[in-house]
């Protein structure tokens, strides 16, 4: 018997008994769409997150104290540093950055404040952090020289101010340590954490960019945290890392305090975690698939004793063990398989679902559908192997006297 | 084209050993027509299983054209099945969800026979039984006696070597059980070997030849002088 000739055979037989045949795929189908519903949405996160980053730029580095605690004053970064980077011939523009924590800004109501952080910088940053422009324009050197009390904040920020998001020219007020004070908004650019921070507007907080000494003087400071640095060539990152390294301490006339961390690094972290937790919840979601596989080797069982009748037949008939055998095993894998392709379009549906709440794209690769495809007939076989063997194996004479 | 020496089967019930055959000797010509008759208990189903291919004797030697089939494997028995016998049960045993046609296949699918030389003879054998008409009925829409001769279709579409009846009258009333009579007659004018199963003395007449079992062993063997005519020509 040649395998066309089972393979329809088989068809034939799982679909005259549509009923059984669904409830019988139902758990692969759960168990496959959960997985690729998951996949779907994780993998769409990951394209979606590294395309955020490529916003901030791969080329660029951040310099930074490895541990501020045990820094001693002689390590602190400070202004003087930016000529020593400058000097280095891959760097292409450089900013100090002093973030301000704990700051409130006053919204619409007068009485209701966001948290916020008040972000110093220079005119530099906006060729090393690609900013989404709607209104105004970014910091420019004068306005870093006379530490103006200028801002640019984002179009969520503004509408929830001001009701609109054109808003060059009005005043914020932005209460630092118990005092308020008011600071003209110079330009209006997209929020750059994207649709995601539209999500959770609540938790996270608003962001405003300001000239580096005015942030300094609202808390009394003249810190700097960290350097953010462009490069021209990303390919030749580490070694200038470790150039510029080298650089600081040899002014600073200290060694291993400073730390240098490239965007692709922190992107890299992420997508590893993203990662894990997609294949821990794909796990998960697997062992759903045990449990339908399991179903499906029941009713593979009750069918060889259903046509116990049917196989002393065939087998009288000239059947050989392995006819009944493969023809069985296609049965179970045809139930698998097709549970599968269905589980493969719910889980789409359901990654578009998920994915048009989160504001992603989810993204099913070939690779996964094909390794479920896989999956779903290694089920079939695993699973269908013993009610199979169990067909095979029958006794002729007993099978035909079966009632 | 049978030959059987010293064959003994043996159960092995519990504790209890059952002798269903014992020493039986037992040769059959091509061409002949021979009922095997007996009451239950006799051997005579045992028998049957065992020329039919599907079980194995405990001893003795039985070969059939001239093949020794006491030491062959369950794959090669199945071949055998296949390729040199046709059976024709007492409940027909047809697969209910398949059409006439598709019954009549499928011992040509399982010969690796292709697809059109299948419907072909299979259309053949169904005209040959008179049932050219009913080809794309299932079982059930068809009579007791126009499912037995679906089954005999099936049984002659590989061109066995024997067709083994066992009780193919048994279901069927007395009309339809004389047309099947009638058909074997026909075939075995045509030179089919033929090897019934019954135990009704009225059907074991239409054939040449009786062979009696009583406890396992052969007590009568006789030719029949006269056999009993069918008033008709079914084939």
């Amino acid at each position: 018997m040649n395998l066309i000739e089972s393979v329809k055979s088989a068809f034939r037989s799982v679909f005259s008994n549509k009923m059984r045949s669904f409830l019988t795929m139902l758990g692969i189908i759960i168990g496959i769409s959960s997985v690729i519903m998951i996949t779907s949405v994780g993998q769409g996160s990951q394209v979606a997150l590294t395309g955020e980053f490529d916003k901030l730029g791969v080329n660029m580095l951040t310099i930074s104290l490895k541990d501020p605690s045990k820094a001693t004053s002689r390590d602190q970064l400070t202004m003087e540093d930016i000529e020593i980077i400058k000097n280095h011939p891959q760097v292409t523009s450089v900013t100090p950055l002093y973030q301000g924590g704990n700051a409130q800004i006053q919204l619409r109501n007068p009485k209701e404040y966001r948290s916020s952080i008040l972000i110093g910088v220079n005119e530099s940053y906006k060729d090393i952090s690609a900013l989404d422009f709607l209104y105004g324009r970014f910091l420019i050197d004068t306005d870093v020289k006379m530490k103006s009390k200028v801002a640019i904040i984002d179009d969520g920020l503004a509408k929830e101010i001001f009701g609109y998001d054109d808003v060059i020219g009005q005043q914020v007020y932005v209460q630092v340590k118990q005092v308020k004070h008011p600071f003209t908004v110079i330009g209006v650019i997209k929020n750059p954490m994207g649709d995601f921070a539209s999500l959770f507007p609540d938790q996270i907080p608003a962001m405003l960019y300001m000239p580096i000494g005015a942030v300094h003087d609202l808390y009394g400071t003249n810190q700097i945290q960290n350097f953010a640095v462009a490069i021209q060539d990303k390919d030749r990152i580490n070694d200038t890392s470790l150039e510029l390294t080298k650089m600081l301490e040899k002014k600073h006339r200290n060694e291993n305090q400073y730390y240098v961390q490239s965007a692709t690094e922190s992107l890299d972290v992420i997508n590893k975690v993203l990662g894990y937790f997609t294949a821990f919840i794909s796990f998960v979601a697997g062992i759903s698939l045990l449990v339908g596989g399991i179903g499906v080797m029941n009713i593979m069982l009750v069918t060889v004793t259903e046509r116990t009748r049917e196989i002393g037949i065939r087998k009288s008939l000239g059947a050989k063990n392995k006819d009944i055998r493969i023809q069985f095993l296609i049965e179970a894998m045809i139930l698998t398989i097709i549970g599968g392709l269905i589980g493969i379009g719910f889980g789409y549906l359901g990654g578009l679902g998920i994915g048009s709440l989160m504001k992603i794209t989810p993204k099913v690769s070939l690779v996964v559908v094909l390794l479920t495809v896989t999956l779903s007939s290694m089920i079939g076989i695993i699973f269908g192997v013993y009610p199979a063997n169990k067909a095979a194996k029958l006794d002729p004479i007993e099978a035909l006297r079966y009632e | 084209m049978i030959t059987i020496k010293k064959l003994t089967k043996v159960y092995q019930n519990g504790q209890f050993q059952v002798e269903a055959l014992r020493s039986v000797n037992l040769t059959v010509e091509a061409k002949e027509f021979v009922s095997i008759m007996g009451p239950s208990g006799s051997g005579k189903s045992t028998m049957m299983n065992i020329i039919g291919c599907l079980d194995r004797s405990t001893s003795g030697e039985y070969y059939l054209d001239e093949v020794s089939i006491s030491s062959l494997k369950d794959d090669a028995l199945a071949d055998i099945r296949n390729k040199k016998i046709g059976f024709v049960f007492q409940s027909f045993n047809l697969l209910p969800k398949l059409t006439a046609l598709e019954n009549v296949e499928l011992p040509m699918v399982y010969a690796g026979i292709g697809a059109k030389e299948r419907k072909d003879r299979a259309m053949d054998a169904l005209k040959k039984v008179g049932l050219e008409e009913r080809v794309y009925h299932k079982p059930n829409e068809l009579s007791g006696g126009q499912r037995q001769r679906v089954a005999i279709a099936r049984a002659l579409v590989n061109e066995p070597s024997i067709l083994l009846a066992d009780e193919p009258t048994g279901n069927l009333d007395s009309r339809s059980g004389e047309e099947i009579m009638g058909i074997f007659q026909d075939l075995n004018q045509e030179g089919a070997t033929i090897v019934m199963v019954t135990h009704e003395p009225e059907i074991a007449a239409y054939t040449k030849r009786i062979v009696t079992f009583r406890d396992g062993e052969i007590i009568s063997d006789e030719l029949v002088e006269n056999p009993l005519s069918t008033r008709r020509n079914f084939l």
